[in-house]
């Protein structure tokens, strides 16, 4: 082992200096700034923030740059794909059609160079017993064969097809009815989460209030009050929803009144205890000595400081009520046509799912991430808000 | 105890008498009679119907014949089907719904519980970290998704279990995998955490510590705590399976409740809704009761006395 050398003056005793054990490192921080420091470090919750944020982007402002509207049909462009393999067939004169297949319900349809869907192929003969179409491009014929899905020249070479192309006039295809994929998604979101943020307000408002009155007057009237959430609790409240929707008929308006008034029972427990140990804190007293009525105490001084697990229920309530709501359509109980919820894409695609399982995609998508976005938002804000992590 | 027990009976009749009260005269605020159809009746067969079925009550009257029938278990005739008894749908319905239900609970609690504990025990590992990736994905897929995704994949696709009804036994694999898929992540990630924190309490270096085997330590003193809030939270599981059965017996097309349910709602069936609703709610109280009194033997801390809370 060779000697190490230290510095002599490294032996010197440290001077013991007063003011430097009084300095502070770290910039002192609120606990607001601090709650935003940690959320903004932990990825997963920013991510799903993101998205969220353009998510309602979207929904605001997609279905107005849009070309097409949520509800024009177009039937002679219905079902399809966004993706396509075209075939390019070149006539004696040297006009070259381009077109694709549509396995699904086995028709032609011709395809601008540009990739925009110009319109169906009518077929000049069809053979149902040899299950056989006839089309003609200026003197060149093809044979379309319905039961083995090819398609060949008149003199039986098989057509190969030219390439792959993504759909230019709906980006993500059409449904059954020949809408827009894409414009019914992005409206869809606005309604999803309109009904989402409405109903989760509603709630909101029910909870705080009923919650805040409870904990804040305590006794016997806290002890009835708490009896009547008891008692909604033990009620599945899906059903109730399902009721109150049966009873106000389907739309946009019985949705939200349906969530909005069953799911408050949660908010109003959490806020209710948040309400019982603040009020007992010597700042309550003093409000009150100095005159401070009892809605200003509880608006002023409780509700501000529970504010943090009031805002976690309300992320996690955001979810829940955007699936309550696709839930409700899919069982044809929620928006009425030909307005779309994600939830009613999704049972609309589920009609079609045998011949274009691929429409299943985007709904199910768009709820699966939101779901996601959301549930670590609330996981992040839950993390952030407690005080007991801070490290 | 018995006091205990006396009351939550007490307040579990409390419930269901406002339920059915609630569900009585939600169902009487619907516009329109059970009758009215785009087919105008004779108005001589709309008495006629209305005085069988009593509906030319008096309200007060119609309730009060209404909850009598209830309490003697008769939920009145349907009237959709002519001829047939709301108790004779839940009577076809049940046996369905109690199966998949019953498999899919135990699914969730043979399923969740274990992926928890290994996760939990291989903490930062690859596990875990496979665990907790699959568990954010069920709980973020909503059943519906899983059920059709899962149905096209297996049955259309592949063609290994049929596309629907339970004639087969292979039919049960889709209903309670789509059923049971939300739960088992979540329990998973419930248990998981639970016993995190139960693997730090002093408790367990102490039983480590006086020379304890692991697997008792882990067994006895980890699991048996940790596990509480996995039965408090079976109650809820239980009442979601059966409102979740709604749409997976729609998507699978099995003959259970849940489908009698919706198809009711879609013929406006107002008796059937109404004596469902009820049925749904009572077998749920009596659910959430077990499960309470479930975890009252599993938590020796936990004296429930009538006037606690």
């Amino acid at each position: 082992m060779t000697d190490t050398h230290i510095a002599p003056e490294m032996w010197a005793p440290a001077t013991r200096d007063g003011a430097a054990a009084e300095y502070i490192a770290a910039p002192s921080l609120t606990f607001w700034q601090d709650v935003r420091k940690r959320l903004w470090a932990n990825k997963p919750a920013m991510l799903g923030l993101g998205f969220i944020i353009l998510l309602v982007l979207a929904a605001i402002f997609g279905p107005l740059l849009s070309r097409h509207t949520y509800f024009e049909q177009n039937l002679k462009l219905s079902n399809i794909p966004p993706l396509f393999q075209t075939y390019e067939v070149t006539d004696g004169a040297g006009a070259t059609t381009r077109f694709f297949f549509n396995s699904g319900n086995l028709n032609l349809y011709e395809v601008t160079p540009s990739g925009e869907v110009a319109g169906l192929l009518r077929a000049t003969k069809k053979d149902l017993i040899k299950k056989q179409q006839q089309f003609k491009f200026g003197d060149r014929e093809v044979v379309l064969d319905t039961a083995r899905q090819q398609l060949s020249f008149a003199d039986g070479a098989a057509l190969a097809p030219s390439g792959w192309q993504w759909n230019m006039s709906h980006w993500l295809g059409t449904d059954q009815l020949g809408r827009d994929v894409l414009a019914r998604q992005l409206y869809g979101a606005r309604i999803s989460l309109t009904v989402a943020f409405v109903a989760t307000l509603v709630n909101f408002f029910i909870g705080v209030f009923y919650g805040g009155l409870a904990g804040y007057l305590g006794g016997k009237a806290d002890t009835i009050m708490m009896r009547v959430v008891e008692v909604i609790s033990t009620i599945p409240l899906t059903l109730y929803v399902i009721l109150i929707m049966v009873v106000f008929n389907s739309g946009f308006l019985s949705v939200v009144l349906a969530i909005g008034s069953v799911y408050w029972v949660d908010m109003a427990r959490i806020v209710r205890g948040q309400i019982l140990t603040l009020k007992q804190q010597d700042y309550v007293a003093a409000a009150r000595t100095m005159g401070a009525s009892t809605p200003r105490i509880l608006v002023r001084h409780l509700l501000p400081n529970s504010v943090g697990p009031i805002l976690v229920t309300l992320t996690m309530l955001i979810p829940s009520a955007i699936f309550i709501e696709s839930f409700m359509s899919f069982i044809g109980l929620g928006v009425t046509p030909p307005e779309a919820s994600w939830g009613t894409l999704t049972s609309e695609a589920v009609e079609t799912l045998r011949a274009y399982p691929y429409q299943l995609f985007f709904p199910a998508a768009a709820i699966s991430l939101t779901m996601f976005a959301f549930n670590f938002l609330g996981d992040g804000l839950r993390d952030a808000l407690d005080p007991r992590l801070r490290t | 105890m018995t006091a205990y027990v006396v009351q939550r009976m007490l307040l579990m009749l409390v419930t269901l008498f406002a339920i059915i009260t609630l569900t009585f005269f939600l169902m009487h605020a619907v516009p329109g009679g059970p009758f009215t159809s785009e087919k105008i009746l004779q108005p001589e067969i709309q008495a006629a119907l209305n005085a069988k079925y009593h509906l030319d009550d008096p309200l007060w009257l119609q309730y009060l014949t209404y909850l009598k029938g209830v309490l003697s278990f008769d939920l009145g005739p349907s009237f959709k089907y002519a001829g047939m008894s709301v108790n004779q749908i839940i009577a076809e319905g049940l046996p369905v719904t109690m199966k998949t239900g019953a498999l899919a609970l135990i699914c969730v609690v043979a399923l969740g519980v274990p992926l928890g504990i290994v996760a939990a025990l291989n903490r930062n590992r690859w596990p875990d970290t496979l665990v907790m990736v699959i568990a954010t994905i069920g709980v973020a897929v909503p059943s519906y998704v899983i059920a059709t995704v899962a149905l096209y994949v297996f049955a259309l696709r592949l063609g290994w279990v049929p596309t629907f009804g339970l004639d087969d036994w292979r039919g049960y694999f889709l209903p309670v995998f789509a059923l049971s898929g939300f739960w088992i992540s979540f329990i998973a990630r419930l248990a998981r955490s639970s016993l995190l924190e139960t693997l730090q309490q002093d408790y367990m270096m102490t039983a480590r510590a006086k020379g304890l085997r692991r697997g008792t330590v882990l067994f006895k003193h980890g699991l048996r705590n940790s596990l509480i809030p996995v039965v408090t939270v079976l109650g809820p599981v239980v009442a979601n399976l059966l409102t979740g059965s709604f749409v997976i017996e729609q998507i699978f097309a099995l003959p259970g409740i849940g489908r009698h349910f919706v198809l009711s709602i879609t013929n406006r069936d107002y008796t059937a809704i109404m004596g469902i609703t009820i049925f749904y709610a009572a077998v749920l109280m009596v659910m959430i009761f077990i499960v309470d009194m479930l975890y009252l033997v599993l938590d020796p801390r936990i004296k429930y006395r009538a006037d606690a809370k």
